[in-house]
């Protein structure tokens, strides 16, 4: 009788020893110490306490896991994994928080990603393939190297390609000298195109599409 | 102290078993097995087969109830079901219907 009135606080807790394997709903917080197999709904916090095992599909507000979770969990607020939580398992929820320690393996969707980034990357790889396709003349595709070093550029090919770095070497000085070549030779195709080794706007639409590849690569990876 | 309580506000649909105290507040359905004993609170529904030490039943009950020790049918409680323990003890205002089966020669 005393241990009733003891534990009555509206706050469920299952105890070490306990085992309950169904489906588990509720409108409360749940403190898991024992373990809970099958499905678990509730529309408060769930925590499970470092003895506590959960190997069930979670839907819940909150869930801190100090103890071991297998299974998906979708919280429509927030996720902790604790030093001692271990999780097998994909989680889903605006905050997710894994602090150092915790044991995880699965993926995790947090919703809208913030945008951007990943945009200096690309954008050396799809300059030179434009410059290609538009480009009959060859000597276009060390566009950066070509126009900075026409002098140096059997030299230094390589380096020739970090070209900014070494401008030190009057390459640098030329790299406006090109430009007014191009018009002369007509092959006016190429001024524009070599043109997009300073990352100008043209190149940008292809970045673009890049970019948009490449994300959809992350996401698979996570 | 371990304990276990199922809050009033929770439902559980399945099977529960455990070597300690548990506390119904709220809804079991299904099947419950302790070593200890079973407290089934006034606002708790119990619709399951119990197998424990001792009950102590305050709620509502449907399901068969076996105890290796004692059944106790408090006042306001409803049961439904049948009973098999040892000491099996109805307090007056309690609402119970099933077979009553104190046979201790089993044991």
């Amino acid at each position: 009788m005393a241990a009733k009135e003891l534990v009555s606080g509206g706050n469920t807790v299952i105890g070490p020893s306990i085992l309950i394997s169904g489906k588990l709903t509720g409108d409360e917080d749940l403190t898991v110490r024992g373990r809970v197999e099958g499905e678990l709904s509730l529309n408060r916090t769930l925590i499970v306490e470092s003895s506590g095992v959960v190997k069930a599909n979670v839907t819940v507000k909150n869930a801190v896991v100090s103890g071991v979770v297998v299974g998906n969990i979708q919280a429509s607020e927030s996720v902790e994994l604790t030093h001692e939580g271990r999780m097998v398992g994909d989680i889903r929820a605006p905050r997710v928080i894994i602090v150092d320690g915790a044991s995880f393996r699965g993926r995790v969707d947090m919703g809208e990603l913030p945008p951007g980034r990943s945009l200096p990357e690309r954008s050396t790889r799809p300059q030179i393939r434009p410059t290609m396709r538009s480009l009959p003349a060859p000597p276009p595709r060390p566009a950066t190297p070509a126009a900075k070093t026409p002098a140096a550029a059997g030299k230094i090919p390589a380096p020739a390609g970090k070209g900014a770095a070494p401008a030190g070497k009057g390459p640098a000085a030329k790299p406006p000298a090109p430009p007014p070549p191009p018009p002369g030779r007509r092959s006016a195709g190429m001024p524009g195109i070599v043109r997009t080794a300073s990352s100008a706007p043209p190149p940008a639409p292809l970045v673009v599409a890049a970019g948009s590849k490449k994300t959809v690569v992350v996401k698979k990876k996570k | 102290m371990a304990n276990t309580v199922i809050g009033s506000s929770i439902v559980i649909d399945g099977e529960i078993s455990g070597d300690e105290d548990l506390v119904i507040q709220g809804t079991v359905k299904g099947k419950i097995s302790l070593r200890e004993s079973l407290y089934v609170e006034g606002s708790g529904v119990v619709e399951a087969d119990i197998e424990t030490q001792n009950v102590e039943i305050a709620g509502r009950v449907t399901g068969n109830i076996q105890a290796t020790d004692k059944v106790e049918l408090k006042a306001d409680c409803r049961v439904v079901g049948d009973v098999k323990a040892p000491r099996i003890l109805i307090a007056d205002g309690a609402s119970f219907k099933g077979n009553v089966d104190m046979d201790t020669k089993e044991r």
